[in-house]
């Protein structure tokens, strides 16, 4: 392998990194916040995409700007989602239970895309997707380098609201330990509702970032199911610094071995982590201790 | 029908059917055309996995029969199609062809589609001497059964739709010829087909073949191999693809400022989304096709004009296959004068051997195991649309070599 080719592979492995961590964060979040595998999670990015598409099929206007309307509305139906259907869930059974509810709303999901845009594959259209800045003798793709800055400004934006202001402060008690939350004053009910709102709002991010650079169809979403369960499982469940340093790290790792090793051998390097980590370090590599209780 | 009286059956219906057909062209002979229908038995799946190209099928066979009417039929006698849903199952195919021929004693078959469906269904047809013409079944697969009643109606099996690329890449003089290639082929055995069938021509004529990748159907982040195939530089760059890998590998070479000389791309550039996905940046990618509505084939002509009449759009590759076949096996039947089952069938048989047949997708022979000997045309971008470039003889646009930069 060339020094370029080299350089080329790492800075698409980190601006393929923050994407990984800015669609797997809500998902980590479900799971802290209420012991919920939230398998719609990746149907909710490409629906997020999809209107992306569709805003800018409709308007011209940059898909960036349908933010304005798909992270309310995706934090509203993430809120409501959770009053109206997990709520309903036994808590005794919800961990698994909840699998089969989001895998019912996943499919459907699916369903509704397919049959209000038709199974199509779409893209959109940008005047700057082939556009690229030279970089230290690599290229970096505008469009990626946007999904980045948008991947590390809303993670940073959900740190920030995590450790300053006091309903992340409610929402981290809430993730620490339900009752002695519930036994200082804390509603971790609405704590919990709005968790899973603010986790689907991620997902509107993402899945605008990801309609930047993506070829998009209907049944994408299970492409991403699984290699976004084993981030958040190595980074540590309900640990979002963990999530981004996982997603670094396994973004970077696949970036490289896809050179050496072709791209069906690096596919597998989401399970190896899985595996290895399940065997070695259950609880997570970084951060996380939610996984013992688990 | 139980199993045990299959063959006795069988070969009643063989004796039955010679003695009609014998009786039927001695009255042919005597009075010159009849109120005798020729029935042609198909089974196709209008159901289930393959319903969408089955009933493309379904149109572009109606189309034949409907135009071979209008036109005094066949020998002087009307067209029948017995057409039956096969629910796109390999079992239900087999029993539909052996009622066919057995039962209903139709006096030719036409093949049903998908290679899945083609093999089981041409081995019945074989089992009983028929001819079996088939519209889809490209694979080499098809090819290596042994059959010796099967042809292929279209111009070319995956290894070849590029024949007539390499042809002109390697008909290039000394110092413009492009010297080295990049392949990422999914791993699929059209898409590879497609793009080995290039990459061997040209790196038996000694260019260097300096990436070689194999991705998985669901890759959809193609960054990793467009830097691999972007720092090596090659000259020409081959992907044998379907449709999202191709978008997305010719987005992310762009984003790596990757300039080939020349882009090929299987199945995708020929997709109407396509050029609303890459934009304006499409100007000289090129794709092998097996059919196009502006073909200047004589039949074609009339065949678009009668098919866009009925349906109101232009057909497309299935529907065209399907009219294919239709010509294939009315052109044996026109020049062996017969369309009844037994010795007639061989008859056809060794006329499509020896024979080429003018279709809506150009002249075609066959070889020994049915392949097509014929290449697929190559189209190419031209000022933002897809235009037929290679060969010469159907060229709307001329050859566009080197590339612009995309």
């Amino acid at each position: 392998m060339s020094g370029s080719l080299l350089f080329q592979s790492l800075v698409l492995g980190v601006l393929l990194g923050g994407l990984y961590a800015l669609l797997a964060a809500g998902l980590t979040l479900y799971f802290g916040v209420m012991r919920v595998v939230m398998i719609a999670h990746s149907a909710f990015l490409i629906l997020a995409a999809y209107l992306a598409w569709w805003f800018n099929e409709r308007t011209g206007l940059d898909p960036l700007l349908s933010l304005v309307v798909t992270v309310p509305l995706f934090f509203l139906v993430g809120v409501g989602m959770q009053r109206l259907l997990i709520t309903r869930l036994r808590p005794a059974t919800l961990t698994m239970m909840s699998v089969l509810l989001t895998f019912a709303i996943a499919l459907f999901i699916e369903g509704m895309i397919g049959f209000v845009w038709s199974g199509t594959q779409r893209r959109v259209q940008l005047p700057y997707s082939g556009s690229n800045i030279e970089f230290f003798g690599a290229n970096i793709a505008v469009v990626k380098l946007v999904a980045f800055v948008l991947a590390a400004a809303s993670l940073g934006a959900l740190y920030v609201l995590l450790k300053k202001s006091r309903f992340g402060q409610a929402l981290r008690a809430t993730i620490q330990h339900r009752e002695a939350a519930q036994l200082v004053g804390i509603r971790t009910d609405r704590v919990a509702a709005l968790g899973f709102g603010l986790g689907l709002a991620t997902a509107a991010v993402g899945g605008t970032a990801l309609a930047l650079d993506a070829t998009i169809y209907p049944s994408l979403h299970w492409h991403w199911v699984g290699p976004l369960m084993a981030i958040i499982v190595v980074g540590g469940l309900g640990s979002i610094p963990g999530t981004a340093i996982a997603a670094m790290v396994l973004g970077i790792g696949q970036s490289l071995l896809q050179v050496e090793l072709g791209t069906t051998w690096a596919q597998t390097l989401f399970y190896v982590a899985l595996f290895a980590t399940l065997m070695l370090r259950p609880q997570g590599f970084f951060g996380g201790r939610l996984a013992q209780r688990f | 029908m139980t199993q045990w009286n299959r063959p006795a059956l069988g070969l009643a219906a063989t004796l039955t059917a010679s003695a009609l057909a014998l009786s039927a062209c001695s009255a042919d002979a005597g009075g010159g055309g009849s109120d005798d229908t020729i029935t042609i038995g198909i089974s196709l799946p209008l159901t289930g996995d393959f319903s969408e190209p089955g009933k493309g099928v379904q149109r572009g066979y109606e189309a034949w029969a409907e135009m071979v009417n209008a036109d005094g039929g066949l020998l002087g006698r009307q067209v029948e199609l017995t057409i039956l849903d096969d629910q796109s199952s390999a079992d239900r195919v087999v029993q539909d062809y052996e009622a066919l021929i057995a039962q209903d004693q139709v006096d030719l078959v036409f093949g049903p589609f998908s290679t899945r469906l083609v093999v089981p269904s041409a081995r019945v047809a074989e089992e009983y001497g028929m001819l079996f013409v088939e519209p889809a079944g490209a694979a080499a697969e098809v090819f290596d059964q042994g059959f010796e009643n099967l042809f292929y109606a279209a111009p070319a099996i995956a290894n070849d739709h590029y024949n007539h690329l390499a042809e002109q890449i390697l008909a290039l003089p000394e110092a413009e010829r492009p010297q080295t290639v990049a392949v990422a082929a999914m791993d699929d055995p059209f898409a590879q087909g497609t793009a080995y069938g290039l990459r061997d021509k040209l790196a038996d004529a000694g260019l260097d073949v300096l990436v070689d990748e194999v991705y998985p159907p669901n890759t959809t982040d193609f960054s990793s191999i467009a830097a691999k195939i972007s720092d090596s530089g090659a000259d020409v760059v081959i992907g044998g693809t379907q449709y999202q890998d191709a978008v997305n590998l010719i987005v992310a070479l762009q984003q790596l400022d990757y300039q080939p000389r020349l882009a090929a791309f299987s199945t995708a550039p020929t997709n109407p989304e396509f050029s609303s996905a890459i934009g304006e940046q499409t100007e000289g990618i090129l794709a092998p096709t097996g059919y196009t509505p502006e073909a200047p084939w004589p039949s074609n002509v009339e065949f678009v004009e009668h098919y866009t009449e009925t349906h109101g759009n232009p057909p497309a590759e299935d529907e065209a296959n399907a009219f294919t076949t239709g010509q294939v096996v009315a052109a044996a039947v026109e020049a062996v004068g017969c369309a009844e089952q037994g010795d007639c069938q061989q008859q056809l048989i060794d006329w499509l051997r020896e024979n080429e047949v003018e279709t809506v997708v150009g002249p075609l022979s066959w070889d020994d195991a049915g392949r097509p000997q014929s290449a697929h045309m190559i189209q190419q971008y031209v000022e933002g649309d897809i235009r037929i470039v290679l060969p010469a003889d159907a060229a709307e646009a001329d050859f566009l070599f080197p590339k612009p930069t995309w």
